[in-house]
């Protein structure tokens, strides 16, 4: 059984249709992004595995139990985290606050708290301002405390929209540097938008290619890199074209 | 002449009623965007949960009668309970709905609770005499203030103190807090929906509750009416502030009491029946000014 089965969905807003009967599977502990054009469907695909939007048809299960039709909160109690796309961190909140809304489903008090303590472990500078109102952070701040915040709730597979949007290398660099080193000590699976194929296979995964609302492609993610780079090369596309490197 | 500390308060206590009023409409306004126009009722419900239910002119106390240690946690549970009562019955229907729907079921809400009130207990404002003792005034730096308006302002300021220690320092309120702000994000890390609602109803009824024990007390009449009242000046107020925002709704509420009460004493004799006119003209000002509220906080300006 895979860690999570998406079988056969469709989402759509209104008449507007953002993903069209897909299905897709990711196994225990693997490393998958997600990556094509904007308005692919890539961040409606992980809404619609949070809860957050509805499916109009198809089923999606995590470790057997079905997520279809269940409430955001009680599928992020069955271990699902996600850090969404904008970030979206509590701006009112101080910065260990954001971190604590999450560990109300937990029933381990102490681990807890020395899981704040790792998360500032990995981010020093939300340590440094753990008191500070979370909504004075950069955007490069709030990408870090989105994510220890989606790692507080302890999930076993988590989904990031987008981590590197609008932060510089250095701090993408560093930002997927702690989600590899967090999966490998805990075993996570990991869903991950992400538009760079080159990040990507410096990462390291499995990567899936999506384009009006399906999926078009999937593959290593260094040989998707690889292609991508020959399609530029004899395309010039500066966006991957879907079907030239699937 | 008009005495200074007298003017004080009367400022502080009727500011402190305006800002209970407004903190249980800012309350259900930030877990769930809805000006809950029955709040109103609840109050004019629970000021009548004191007496017996009959269309008589005379009231006769019924709950009235308790000794207060045990009168105000059950009037104040009732009001809990009203308000949770409504959530279930009518709210929780409507969580998709959009604002306006919800704003309008909370208007029907109020009618019916009203009509209700108004079919059991009849139209005419009661006298009623609720710890009549309270109302006796004690001398303090050179103003005869009525016990109650000492009771009133010490009340509030222990309502505000314990919501924000119970915001600021339970799970509860970190939870109220994150869902105020961002309710669906919340819910993605797992916080129960269903319960922060709900307690969100609960405090907002026994805010309702408090309200209408101080007027009660204050006015010794129970009237259908007296909920619709404040509910408007409630509700001025929390928009004033910056509607959701807590700490903005109990500013709001004692700037608007105490601008009442200067206005009263300090406009022209000729002007004083028009006081109204000119406190809405001061709100009309404020929204001009600053039609996001007096008191939004920056952080809540979203980033990029
Ligand atoms: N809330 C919404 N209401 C209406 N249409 C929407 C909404 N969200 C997304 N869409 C539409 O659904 C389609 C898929 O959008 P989605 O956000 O899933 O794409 P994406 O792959 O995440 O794009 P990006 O790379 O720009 O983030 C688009 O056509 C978009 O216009
Ligand atoms: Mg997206």
């Amino acid at each position: 059984m895979s860690k999570l089965g998406v079988f056969d969905i469709s989402v759509r807003y209104g008449k507007v249709p953002a993903i069209t009967d897909l299905t897709f599977h990711l196994e225990e502990g693997e490393r998958v992004f997600i990556a094509g054009p904007n308005g692919a469907g890539k961040s409606s695909l992980l809404n619609a595995i949070c809860g957050r939007v509805p499916t109009t048809h198809g089923r999606i299960e995590m470790d057997g139990d079905l997520l279809t039709g269940r409430a955001p909160e009680a599928i992020a109690r069955l271990g699902l985290s996600m850090v969404p796309e904008g970030r979206e961190i509590f701006g009112s909140l101080t910065v260990e606050e954001n971190l604590r809304v999450g560990t109300g489903i937990r029933r381990d008090a102490e681990a807890v708290e020395t899981d704040i303590e790792e998360i500032f472990a990995a981010f020093p500078i939300l340590g440094e301002r753990r008191r500070a109102a979370a909504g004075a952070l950069s955007g490069g701040q709030q990408q870090m405390l989105a994510i220890g915040r989606a790692l507080m709730t302890n999930p076993k597979l988590m989904m990031v929209d987008e981590p590197s949007l609008g932060l510089a290398p250095k701090i993408v660099d560093q930002v997927y540097d702690t989600l590899v080193a967090l999966q490998e000590e805990r075993g996570l699976t990991l869903l991950i938008v992400e538009q760079s194929s080159l990040r990507a296979a410096r990462v390291g995964g499995r990567m899936v290619l999506m384009r009006g609302g399906r999926i078009v492609g999937e593959g290593n993610a260094a040989d998707m890199a690889d292609r991508d780079a020959l399609a530029q090369a004899y395309f010039g596309n500066t966006q991957p074209e879907a079907e030239e490197v699937a | 002449m008009t005495n200074l500390a007298q003017l004080f308060f009367d400022a502080a206590s009727l500011g402190g009623l305006y800002a209970m009023a407004a903190l249980g409409i800012a309350l259900i306004f930030g877990v769930m965007n809805l000006v809950n126009f029955a709040h109103g009722e609840y109050i004019a419900f629970c000021v009548f949960a004191l007496i017996v239910p009959s269309t008589d002119a005379v009231a006769v106390m019924l709950l009235g009668r308790a000794p207060a240690l045990l009168l105000v946690p059950l009037v104040l549970s009732l009001g809990a309970a009203i308000a949770i009562a409504s959530e279930y019955a009518v709210f929780r229907h409507l969580r998709r709905a959009d604002p306006v729907a919800m704003m309008i079921s909370s208007f029907a809400l109020g009618f019916v609770i009203r009509n209700a009130l108004l079919a059991i207990y009849g139209g005419r404002p009661k006298a009623i005499s609720l710890w009549p003792e309270l109302n006796t005034p004690v001398a303090i730096v050179g103003a005869d203030v009525p016990l109650l308006q000492l009771i009133v302002i010490l009340t509030t300021l222990l309502v505000v103190a314990g919501l924000a220690g119970l915001l600021k320092k339970t799970r509860l309120g970190l939870e109220m807090r994150a869902a105020a702000e961002n309710f669906t994000m919340a819910r993605l890390l797992g916080v129960k929906a269903n319960v922060v609602i709900t307690g969100a109803f609960a405090l907002s009824g026994a805010l309702a509750a408090a309200v209408a024990l101080i007027m009660a007390t204050q006015t010794g009449v129970a009237d259908v009416r007296m909920g619709g009242q404040i509910m408007l000046v409630a509700f001025i107020a929390t928009v004033i502030g910056g509607l959701g925002s807590l700490p903005g709704a109990v500013a709001a509420g004692f700037l608007i009491g105490a601008a009442s009460v200067l206005l009263q004493a300090f406009l022209p004799l000729d002007a004083r029946p028009f006081r109204d006119a000119f406190l809405y003209s001061l709100v009309i000002v404020c929204l001009l000014v600053r039609p996001q509220g007096l008191f939004v906080p920056a952080s809540a300006k979203p980033r990029v």
